[in-house]
């Protein structure tokens, strides 16, 4: 892979900011690390969800493929790496037009080729991000899309955005082929490294190498082919045993832990993958409004204990009651550890000598060891004089429930209940915790007043160490506020057989290289 | 007979508009809706309200229930199950595979295990408390109670896994040829096999024992009729006369109800479409498998009692 100059990156401070996220090493460095051999077939199962069901006719349409098959297929003008920075991919260069942050200018690289061989323009990238702004939650900020040169694209922002190069990143900003906005991306054809020849929606997706990838030298294998077995974790695991799949994605911790006994395989995990939040209903009446009760249960939590149990220890994290994860170099741990004698004190001052009967906290099993996390939770906060009940909700309809739609008179809000959340960059996370009922945080006040102010500081404010700061400044509000609880989180893992190389895991899933893998 | 006939048909008419009606209702009632499902929390919460509601409306999910309702009989009677919400994409398109896939399936099953069940129940009657019985029974027991998962699995692990003969998961596409996906299938074929045998077994061994102890049957035996004459020209047919409706409910049963065999195998049919349209809240692709697989279960119902009514004379009379 070329090197990125990183000069290059941004120009001023946003460019070291965003610099100062990359990680040290480098796709392909890795891979220059043993020898890598060329050809042969990939054949793995993936065990995540696609949850825009696919149809004849539109399983070709990036939106509507599971998000870890997109980036074989379709490149985007920026990736993020497993370390959670920034780094240009098809885009030669991004840089602020001004220091509002709100105009930014892309140039795309040149040469890179379509699966049809026919070269990717400005016009092409126009027209995905004129798709994308209108269809893709992240990219509704772009307020206008536009052609500057054949290779030029201006985007101009709702409002700065220092960080708008990770939403250049997402699985829902691929560059397709130049259409109307009703059939764009239909065709399936990107600039990615490996071509579509069989889709059969929601199960099957085999890709062939495209011998004119813009990185030159990859990919490695000729063929991959991906088996969607969502929610049939057993089924794949069977097809790995009996050698049909040489990978499974997306395993669970108890499941990477007993086959990373097993010497014919590999375990691959990804720091920092996703967390657990509990939001905390504010509504009139509620216990949760007293800012010490809330204080009082985060001292309460045994978040160690929660890692040791629910995640074998080395495969959880201790969280800080952010959306951040663990590997976010912006994140600051939560000060202090558990103090049940503190959270005795808080809850007694806040009229609670005698511990307080909190109900039912609602859980749904959005992944496998949700039940024993909870489990834990429960019993560790009783120490404190906590009492809850952990009442079981199926994940169909769950978010409907657990946020309601803030009518109070017909008593739908938000629930004393969980749900899980994956890795971001920092101003995604930290924007999570804002005051709208949709959100985990639903919380207002002065300090949530500041932390928004906070916010929007930081997303105008292109040095890359104060941005950091504000970002700490706006943890420690969480930290004293506690607007929600996020007690711990866990790692993402795959497995694959011993001759897969160079397969790391990736804490956003859909950013894996999969034109750098290679069978021995 | 053609009044029993007619009339037959017009309570399979009523059971089907009723079962219709229950199923919209059935998926009236689920929670959430199919906007709820396809959009994660991050994008419902970076969607405006407004928006949200105007997603609602294009997709029909603001309109009053009588108003799907009536739509959705309108369109059962032209086999038009309309279009899946998020997609667009015809209900029988989608369907329209799995339902193949799964009658590929029931119809192996049943190839296999009516000859096997056959020989094994006649053999059990013929030999009516001596060893053989007793280990058809006793296995039969033991077949039938297992679940259907857990004979997968030990199936999987012993030739799959252990000793790798037969593919653990079916990696076919949903479209192969039917010979490609049985090919693929031999483990889940087994699978249902094993259960189909022993509950099928158990039903023609009753209805045998039944027969040879009947007054005919010792008619017969009085006039010098071999024994395996009478067995399999005189007996087997009444023996089977009162066991066609459970057989048809069963062979029903298997087209739509081996959720867990293709689950455990990965198996492309109706199972895996129905938990994957009630996951997302696609109604539509609900109703019609639903509906398509009650329709199957009323028709050979229906089959069934036709059939009796051909080979049993006294059920014209009643």
């Amino acid at each position: 892979m070329n090197r990125i100059d990183r000069r290059n990156i941004l120009k001023g401070g946003a460019g070291a900011a965003l610099l100062a996220t990359v990680g040290a090493v480098l796709p392909g460095e890795a891979a220059a690390q043993s020898q890598p051999q060329r050809g042969g077939t990939l054949v793995c199962a993936q065990l995540s969800a696609n949850r825009r069901s696919a149809g004849p006719n539109n399983h070709r349409h990036p939106y509507f493929i599971v998000d870890a098959n997109t980036k074989p297929i379709w490149s985007t003008p920026t990736w993020v790496n497993p370390q959670l920075g920034v780094e240009l991919e098809i885009a030669s260069k991004l840089e602020p037009a001004d220091e509002t942050l709100a105009v930014w200018d892309m140039t795309l690289r040149e040469g890179v080729m379509f699966h049809d061989m026919t070269e990717m323009t400005a016009a092409d990238a126009t027209a995905s991000f004129e798709y994308h702004r209108q269809n893709a939650p992240f990219a509704r900020q772009i307020t206008k899309v536009e052609q500057t040169g054949k290779y030029g694209v201006r985007f101009t922002l709702e409002s700065g955005n220092a960080e708008f190069p990770y939403v250049l990143a997402e699985y829902n900003s691929p560059i397709m082929k130049a259409g109307p906005l009703e059939t764009i991306g239909l065709d399936g054809i990107g600039t990615g490294p490996y071509r579509i020849v069989q889709s059969d929606p929601n199960r099957l997706m085999v890709l062939e190498r495209f011998d004119g990838y813009w990185r030159k030298g990859f990919p490695y294998l000729d063929r991959i082919e991906i088996h969607n077995r969502e929610g049939q974790q057993e089924s794949a695991l069977n097809g790995l045993r009996s050698g049909q799949f040489d990978a499974v994605l997306n395993i669970d911790a108890r499941a990477a832990v007993q086959l990373a006994n097993d010497p014919a395989f590999d375990i691959e995990s990804s720091k920092g993958g996703y967390s657990f939040v509990i939001q905390l209903p504010k509504h009139p009446g509620s216990p949760w409004l007293d800012k010490r009760v809330r204080q009082a249960f985060a001292y309460a939590i045994d978040r160690e204990a929660i890692v040791r149990i629910a995640y074998g220890g080395k495969y959880g994290w201790v969280s800080n009651d952010s959306h951040l994860m663990v590997t976010d170099p912006v994140f600051v741990p939560r000060p202090g550890g558990r103090d049940v004698a503190k959270a005795k004190q808080l809850l007694a001052e806040a009229g609670y000598p005698n511990g307080i009967n909190l109900g039912a906290l609602y859980w749904s099993p959005q992944l496998p060891e949700a039940g024993r996390y909870f489990q834990v939770l429960q019993q560790t906060v009783r120490d404190a004089g906590f009492t809850l009940t952990l009442d079981e909700r199926p994940n169909d309809g769950y978010i409907q429930f657990r946020t309601g739609d803030n009518d109070f008179a017909k008593a739908n809000f938000h629930k004393f209940a969980m749900t899980a959340v994956g890795s971001r960059n920092p101003g995604i996370s930290l924007f999570r915790m804002r005051g709208a009922f949709v959100e985990s945080g639903h919380w207002r006040g002065p300090e949530h007043d500041k932390y928004l102010a906070l916010y929007n500081d930081a997303m105008v404010t292109a040095d890359a160490l104060k941005r950091k700061a504000i970002y700490a400044e706006m943890q420690a509000i969480l930290h004293e506020e506690v607007p929600a609880i996020l007690a711990a989180g866990g790692d993402t893992f795959l497995v694959k057989r011993k001759h897969i190389r160079n397969m790391p895991y990736h804490p956003q899933i859909w950013s894996i290289r999969f034109e750098e893998i290679w069978r021995a | 007979m053609l009044i029993a006939i007619a009339r037959r048909l017009a309570l399979s008419l009523v059971t089907l508009f009723m079962l219709a009606v229950f199923v919209f209702v059935a998926t009236e009632i689920m929670p959430g809706d199919a906007l709820d499902v396809s959009l994660s929390a991050d994008e419902i919460a970076m969607i405006p309200p407004e928006r949200l509601a105007q997603m609602k409306r294009d997709l029909g999910l603001d309109r009053p229930a009588h108003e799907r309702l009536g739509a959705f009989l309108g369109g059962v009677v032209q086999l038009d199950f309309g279009r899946t919400l998020m997609s667009k994409t015809p209900v029988t398109t989608i369907v329209g595979y799995p339902y193949r896939n799964s009658l590929i399936l029931a119809a192996a099953v049943l190839l296999v295990a009516i000859p096997f069940a056959l020989a094994i129940g006649i053999a059990a009657a013929v030999w009516r408390g001596r060893p053989i019985d007793n280990i058809v029974s006793t296995v039969a027991v033991i077949g039938y109670s297992i679940p259907e998962f857990v004979i997968g699995t030990v199936l999987v692990m012993l030739f799959a896994v252990t000793w790798p003969i037969f593919p653990a998961t079916i990696t076919a596409s949903t479209r192969d040829p039917a010979l490609t996906l049985l090919a693929a299938s031999p483990l889940a074929v087994a699978t249902v096999v094993i259960g189909s045998v022993a509950y099928l077994a158990r039903l023609v061994r009753t209805g045998m024992i039944e027969a040879l102890a009947s007054d005919f049957v010792e008619r017969l035996r009085l006039t010098g009729i071999p024994e395996w004459r009478i067995v399999f020209r005189h007996a087997l047919p009444a023996a089977i006369i009162p066991s066609l409706t459970a057989m048809a409910l069963y062979a029903a049963a298997l087209v739509s109800g081996i959720v867990v065999v293709e689950l455990v195998f990965a198996y492309p049919g109706l199972g895996q479409e129905l938990v994957r349209a009630v996951t997302r809240r696609e109604v539509h692709v609900v109703q019609a498998i639903a509906l398509g697989s009650a329709a199957i279960v009323v028709a050979l119902n229906l089959l069934a009692d036709l059939a009796i009514l051909a080979l049993d004379p006294r059920t014209r009379r009643a």
